[in-house]
């Protein structure tokens, strides 16, 4: 048995050494959130579950419904942009010009969330590119905010999602067999309906599977309505710094935390079942 | 030659018609200047090895590739500009390219929705198609629960189901198994006769060819090498690599002619061959030319034979094939020579290592211009 | 007609997704204080400042130690991951690999915050060993992602005929598969590297004010200033990433390892 596993031990060990020490970080926020606050203090008291009730406020509830409805604008722009640019990444006839798309694509997923937040400050704050050129051109008199908006936020945020929704949905529509479309060309279908009746049903396990990936990610976004934002937009991420690093409410950020947590592995469960009812659905012999 | 110019002059009868047809990839001449006329209701095969330009040239007709130069007509119209979804060219893919996400009633359907039929014609047509392909029952399965039988089956339905002006089939058996392929053969053979549809068949397996076809195209990197019926193809190569692509066939080396009223002499070195005459051959004496001889016009040399086209081989090998046995010899001025006898049996082997006499029959040698390869 | 119109939207958004980065660069070397775009001249003094100022020099040192530790130990992790969850099966494996994954999922600010928790715990708060930690976690899922990738590309029977042909299991994993799978490593192990240099979130919550790291710096500089220093650093970060991704695409092939072959 050993014998037929060479490695095993020794690549397993720091795995699951790493996958405990990970887990005990998350247990602490897990028990933290079950912990009482002392105002004024970073020390925490005994067992609680007052930390839930706190949650039962409407500035909570409104946190989190902007929380979803921002999370779930910038996938959905993300989806309608990232989709053409994956499109030609596969698809672009030339070797050079898929890899000038995939370098300007990928590029900004490393240049991290602080860069790319400042980029935009300059690009959307009230002397930014776009309103001293629309000032310029004399279409609009005074600035128009974008800065402290959630049509802001979201601009930036979509921007930020669009590598990660790109390399997924390339990775989807490399795999649409080409003789799929060739064929239902052949039949007499229009470039057009080739596309929404072939292509896209064949990538929808990833169009999903991207939606919520990017829907998960942005709900932990934290730099951008923080700087973007500027506290007039408040996500889950904003308050629970709030109240780690103002309030030092580390409990009720626990809390937050977990909530957090909870929506994103809610959503990701939720993708599991779609796209393993599409995956059912596509799978070939 | 007849034929060709009354196909000529009635387009009606012409199904397909590829005029001059090239087409370059790079700096690679996939097809170079390839010229052909398909008859209406034909079974024609495109043959050649892998990289030949069959495939090329079938994504032509089929307008997924288009053409450097020249021009291609279906039914009478040029089509060498208009898109795949208007040629209404019917192919099947040899991926089948059976649509994942839908059932089998709606793959065969998305043709005839794109053609706006309505919903009760859409309906009766399919189940006839199904029908027509022993798929009864099957209509509402996903494709991953059919057999690759049953996949090309769904795929050929979804073809003829719109009646296509041509019916395109590419290398539509190789990813089935040896007798569910022989089975598949019959039963297209069958489809063929029963709708009559002009059909365009690329292969590389030459037996698939012979088998099914009314007319074979042999190519042969991006030019057609001979175009013509299976037996015609199989006795009357009309070169070197016709002759070597079609069945097994001995090359014997450059042979110098004598003609004789009814007989021409073929001289190689100090073997001298006799061949009964044909009166197509238009050899005269002295010229060179190369004979090649098919391993089954082969067999061991009896006293009767007088002589006469016998030669002296070393047996190198016998290859045992059930039905008959292959063997290799090696003779004297003639190179390596392969024979094939009916029978397995073992008795009538010469052994191997031993001389062996063989009669060579020339009644039906491939006698070609030794220029001509 | 219709691809006019294609390649003309994907130039659009190629233009909304490069617009910021390029603001960013012509800002840097403007030299007035106020932000102008186009720039007004030409001046490095951002550049001076950005590079002299103390805070982003430290940060600068700690983003490299975190950096050099966390990529590399991810490399060694998520390659050896890699290679488990794609030859064995074992009990307990689907728990494991939901373990290692789920730092792609959980928001970076709640891991952030549980190792904030655990270091306090184990009084480590001010050492670089909870921040390596936990960039360690969130850069592996890259790593044994390129890796898992290029295995899969590779013909198993390599390893095979090597293990006909005599080789022991080691060095059938150094002479074979490991040499196979290099470019899938290497690039795992870059693209580590970028991301834990600018990771922001976790490390905001993990790092003090002796260990922060060149992006929390940056962020409390924003917070505080309004000049163009930051539009330097940031170009210097946007023109270096760019050069490293030609040179990775060039020598890796990008979409090999991000899985995205031409289909």
């Amino acid at each position: 048995m050993t014998q037929q596993r060479p490695f095993f031990i020794p690549f397993l060990v720091p795995a699951v050494l790493v996958a405990v020490i990970f887990a005990a970080a998350m247990f602490n926020v897990f028990q933290y959130s079950f912990l009482e606050f002392v105002p004024g203090s970073v020390e925490v008291g005994g067992f609680t579950l007052d930390n839930f009730a706190r949650i039962n406020r409407p500035i909570y509830y409104w946190v989190l419904l902007d929380t979803f409805l921002l999370s779930f604008a910038t996938a959905f722009f993300a989806l309608v942009l990232s989709y053409p640019i994956a499109f030609a990444v596969v698809r672009a006839e030339r070797n050079w010009v898929r890899s000038v798309l995939v370098v300007l694509a990928i590029t900004p997923l490393f240049t991290g969330e602080i860069v790319r937040t400042y980029s935009w400050m300059l690009v959307l704050g009230t002397d930014g590119v776009i309103n001293t050129t629309l000032k310029a051109l004399g279409l609009i008199e005074g600035s128009i905010p974008i800065m402290y908006t959630r049509p802001g936020v979201v601009i930036a945020l979509v921007q930020f999602a669009m590598p990660v929704m790109i390399i997924l949905l390339a990775t989807a529509i490399s795999q649409v067999k080409r003789d799929c479309e060739k064929a239902a060309a052949n039949l007499g279908a229009t470039p057009n309906t080739v596309f929404w009746r072939v292509t896209i049903p064949l990538t929808m396990p990833g169009i999903l599977s991207s939606f919520v990936v990017v829907f998960a990610w942005t709900m932990s976004a934290f730099s951008t309505p923080q700087l973007i934002g500027g506290g007039k937009v408040l996500m889950i991420s904003n308050v629970v710094y709030l109240q780690g690093f103002s309030s030092f409410n580390l409990p009720f950020a626990a809390v937050l935390s977990l909530i957090a947590l909870g929506a994103a592995l809610g959503s990701l469960g939720l993708m599991k079942l779609a796209t393993a009812r599409f995956e059912r659905k596509l799978a070939t012999v | 030659m007849i034929h060709q110019k009354m196909t000529a002059l009635q387009p009606d009868d012409c199904a397909v018609e590829i005029n001059h047809v090239s087409r370059v990839f790079g700096s690679v001449q996939a097809v170079n200047d390839v010229s052909l006329s398909i008859r209406t209701g034909e079974f024609i095969t495109l043959l050649g090895p892998s990289g030949c330009g069959k495939t090329t040239l079938l994504n032509m007709v089929a307008g997924f590739i288009n053409p450097s130069s020249g021009a291609i007509r279906i039914g009478g119209k040029d089509v060498t500009n208009v898109p795949v979804h208007l040629r209404d060219t019917g192919m099947v893919f040899q991926s089948y390219a059976l649509f994942p996400h839908m059932n089998v009633f709606d793959n065969v359907a998305f043709g005839l929705r794109q053609r706006k039929f309505t919903k009760a014609d859409i309906s009766s047509k399919v189940m006839q198609a199904i029908e027509m392909m022993s798929l009864s029952g099957m209509e509402h399965r996903r494709i991953s629960q059919l057999s690759g039988g049953q996949q090309q089956r769904v795929a050929l339905a979804r073809a003829i189901v719109i009646k296509p002006k041509v019916l395109l089939l590419d290398e539509p058996l190789s990813a089935l198994d040896k007798s569910l392929r022989a089975q598949m053969q019959v039963e297209l053979i069958e489809l063929h006769r029963n709708t009559g549809l002009t059909t365009i068949f690329v292969t590389h397996d030459q037996g698939e060819a012979l088998s099914l076809s009314d007319r074979i195209v042999v190519m042969n990197r991006g030019q057609i090498q001979q175009v013509a019926e299976p037996i015609d193809l199989y006795r009357n190569p009309a070169n070197g690599f016709v002759a070597s692509f079609i069945g097994e066939i001995n090359a014997l080396p450059p042979a110098t002619c004598t003609v004789a009223s009814d007989e021409i002499s073929l001289d190689i070195g100090n073997i001298r061959l006799i061949a009964p005459r044909r009166p197509e051959w238009q050899f005269a004496s002295g010229q060179s030319a190369k004979a090649f001889v098919r391993p089954e016009h082969i067999r061991i040399a009896t006293p009767a034979d007088g002589g006469r086209n016998v030669v002296t081989g070393e047996v190198l090998t016998h290859i045992y094939q059930g039905s008959h046995t292959i063997t290799r010899l090696n003779v004297d001025g003639l190179g390596p020579i392969e024979m094939r006898l009916p029978g397995g049996d073992v008795v009538g082997r010469v052994p191997v290592g031993l001389k062996a006499d063989i009669a060579i029959n020339l009644a039906e040698v491939v006698l070609l211009s030794n220029t001509a390869n | 007609m219709r691809s006019v119109l294609f390649w003309s939207a994907v130039v659009l958004i190629l233009v909304y997704m490069t617009l910021p980065a390029v603001v960013v660069v012509a800002t840097s070397v403007n030299p007035t204080e106020l932000m102008a775009f186009p720039p007004t001249g030409f001046s490095l003094r951002w550049y001076e400042k950005a590079l002299t100022y103390p805070d982003f020099q430290e940060a600068f040192k700690s983003s490299l130690v975190v950096m050099a530790l966390s990529s590399t130990l991810a490399t060694l992790l998520g390659s050896s991951f890699a290679f488990l969850i794609f030859h064995y099966k074992f009990r307990g494996r689907g728990l494991l690999e939901a373990a290692l994954w789920s730092p792609l999922i959980i928001p970076h600010f709640t891991t952030g915050f549980g190792f904030l928790l655990l270091g306090s715990h184990l009084s480590l708060t001010q050492g670089y060993a909870v921040i390596v930690m936990a960039h360690l976690l969130l850069v592996t899922p890259f790593v044994t992602r390129a890796v898992f990738v290029s295995l899969s590309n590779v013909d198993t029977n390599y390893a095979r005929a090597a293990a006909n042909l005599g080789a022991t299991p080691s060095e059938v994993l150094f002479k074979i598969t490991i040499p196979l799978v290099l470019p899938g490593m290497i690039g795992g192990w870059l693209i580590a590297a970028i991301l834990s240099l600018t990771e922001f979130t976790a490390s905001l919550y993990v790092t003090a004010s002796r260990t922060q790291t060149l992006p929390v710096a940056m962020y409390n500089y924003i917070r505080e200033y309004a000049d163009p220093t930051i539009s330097a650093i940031s170009a210097l970060l946007i023109l270096s990433t760019t050069i490293i991704m030609i040179v990775a695409n060039h020598f890796l092939g990008l979409r090999r390892i991000l899985g995205i072959d031409n289909g």
